[in-house]
């Protein structure tokens, strides 16, 4: 290859650059959300499919055994919707920060190239948090629509479905952050989804309500994140909104807001100590 | 002249450091050290592997903050001022870390977006770049398909694409066969005299020596030497070299002649090309090479002939 003619005049064109959050914060966005595109159906099947095969086994399956029953005030078909959908939001955007999060680190080093730009180190990662948000608003919709055409019963207020789901899309995110910045390997991850995620999907109050006595399990269930947004849906799903609700709202403020500080914290120092 | 940055008294300098200092833990990765670089020079940090040349880079496009000294980037604060040193420069990674996923275009077209391009300047900006650096034809193919040298050209067409002023490349032909390494030298060559400024780290001393008004030689994080490749060589050492390996025992060495050994290799060195010539022609073995004296035996010099890991 010999280098062609030059045209100076375009390579030392002057440019206006917006550095701006704004912009900052949609560039990443806009990084993530092409890269996934391009693999749409091999990324986005899991986490659509293991929550909605949940709903199938208990909802459609258990369920028949329960003709009758409600729970919280709903039939069961729609108890479960509601949970599993949310749990959708949590799965997408965890695997999103943790597994994905850890390749871009190591295996890819996006974040070098990310980094000699302009970019803040919290302005990459906030705006991978809100992709992963996202998707949590755009898979719980997804959730939900499947679980109408088998049977749930959906309330006006299952409009606000997308922003419940945006929200624990990006408290979840924030997690997956805090511990793809304590994992040196990748296969750690399994620790954290088989013994951490995992239950958090059971016990949350997805599949059954979480029991009044004795009174601590209820409170203990509230430090897990998810439950919160589960009561959230719940409510949505009844149309009817208690004080209680103030709390999970309270609730799911504040951990999105502790999070999302622990996340650039730790993340800060990660990329920015030696390899 | 001095082995100092070229005069130009005008132009504030690039990049300016004083006792730059980075440890890691316990670990000292540059070791203090002080140079300034000027506008549209374009300098090669030379040195073996860790020696410190990707730290110091690192720490002028703050991805790491310094420990200790001082450094300026056009005059500001590299990691407090970040936003605005960043934007008028370009880094070139010696891996590759184009976004496998997507087509060349596209590679260039999300790195333009968070650079702060709208798209419409983005578009015309990759259109031009495709087409100078000849990856038109590949546009829409993924990194995988590309060869090495053009994978290096994206990757350089990604550092160009928001009009910096310091364009910085790690081992930029690491890995490329040589028309691919000389074709690179031709392209850099070229955007120097587009007026930018180059830094380029290399442990290839015909790289160094090829692009660079000045060479820094680095080693073990300080800078052991540093001037225009031509001035160390005649500064350091005779004109020419013979390079023998593998003889059993030296030669008696002729006089102006001076000799070293190290492994299983002699060196003559000699201002003088007769004298040596005269050995070569003496020496019944294919393992001798006659040559001028060059970037990589001042390096060896200073640094011993030994290996230091």
């Amino acid at each position: 290859m010999s280098t062609p003619p030059l045209s100076a005049e375009e390579l030392r064109r002057p440019l206006r650059l917006r550095t701006g959050r704004f912009w900052s914060l949609y560039g990443v966005w806009h990084r993530h959300a092409r890269v996934y595109c391009k693999t749409l159906l091999a990324n986005a099947t899991p986490p659509v499919l293991e929550p909605l095969f949940f709903f199938l086994a208990v909802a459609l399956g258990l369920g028949t055994y329960l003709p009758n029953a409600t729970f919280d005030g709903l039939p069961y078909t729609t108890y479960v919707a509601s949970g599993v959908l949310v749990a959708s939001a949590m799965f997408t955007s965890v695997f999103e920060t943790t597994y994905g999060t850890f390749v871009r680190l190591v295996y890819q080093r996006t974040y070098d190239v990310l980094l000699s730009t302009h970019l803040r180190v919290g302005e990459v990662f906030v705006g991978e948090m809100l992709f992963s948000a996202t998707k949590g608003a755009l898979f719980s919709s997804i959730v939900l629509l499947v679980t109408l055409a088998f049977g749930a019963r959906p309330t006006p207020w299952c409009l606000l479905v997308p922003v419940l789901g945006f929200v624990t899309g990006y408290l979840f995110a924030a997690v997956g952050l805090i511990v793809t910045s304590c994992v040196k390997m990748i296969n750690n991850f399994s620790f954290f989804t088989t013994g951490v995620v995992t239950p958090i999907f059971f016990f949350s109050g997805t599949f059954y309500p979480v029991p009044e006595h004795p009174a601590v399990l209820k409170y203990i269930a509230l430090c897990v994140p998810l439950t919160p947004a589960i009561e959230l849906s719940r409510a949505l799903f009844k149309a009817q909104f208690t004080a209680a609700n103030a709390l999970h709202v309270v609730l799911l403020a504040a951990y999105t807001a502790l999070y999302h500080w622990l996340a650039l914290r730790r993340m800060t120092k990660r990329v920015l100590a030696a390899r | 002249m001095t082995a100092t940055a070229p005069d130009r008294t005008a132009a504030p300098p690039m990049v300016v450091a004083r006792g730059l200092t980075k440890q890691f833990g316990r670990v000292t990765a540059v070791a203090g050290v002080d140079f300034d670089i000027a506008s549209n020079e374009c300098v090669g940090f030379l040195g073996p592997n860790g020696a410190g040349k990707t730290t110091l880079m690192r720490m002028i496009y703050s991805a790491f903050a310094r420990t200790a000294g001082e450094l300026t980037v056009f005059g500001r604060a590299p990691m407090l001022e970040r936003k605005r040193i960043n934007a008028r420069l370009g880094v070139v990674f010696q891996e590759n870390n184009l976004d496998e996923e997507l087509t060349a275009r596209e590679c260039l077209l999300v790195h333009a977006l968070y650079c702060g391009l709208d798209r419409a300047t983005a578009r015309r900006r990759i259109d031009f770049l495709l087409d100078w650096l000849q990856l038109a034809a590949k546009a829409d193919t993924g990194p995988r398909q590309l060869s090495g040298g053009m994978v290096r050209r994206l990757m350089i067409a990604r550092a160009l694409l928001n009009s910096p002023d310091l364009l910085i490349l790690d081992e930029p032909t690491t890995g490329l066969d040589p028309q691919m390494r000389h074709s690179i030298w031709a392209l850099l060559r070229e955007l120097k005299r587009q007026g930018l400024t180059i830094l380029l780290t290399t442990h290839y001393m015909e790289e160094a020596q090829q692009l660079s008004d000045r060479v820094l030689i680095m080693d073990r994080g300080r800078i052991i030497l540093a001037g225009p490749p031509k001035d160390l060589i005649a500064q350091h050492l005779e004109r020419y070299v013979l390079q023998v390996s593998g003889l059993a025992a030296p030669p008696p060495v002729p006089a102006g002649v001076r000799h070293e050994r190290a492994g299983d290799t002699d060196y003559f060195y000699s201002h003088a090309e007769a004298p040596l010539q005269a050995l070569y022609d003496a020496l019944a073995t294919p393992y001798a090479l006659l040559r001028h004296a060059n970037l990589e035996d001042v390096f060896l010099r200073f640094t011993g002939r030994g290996l230091h890991e």
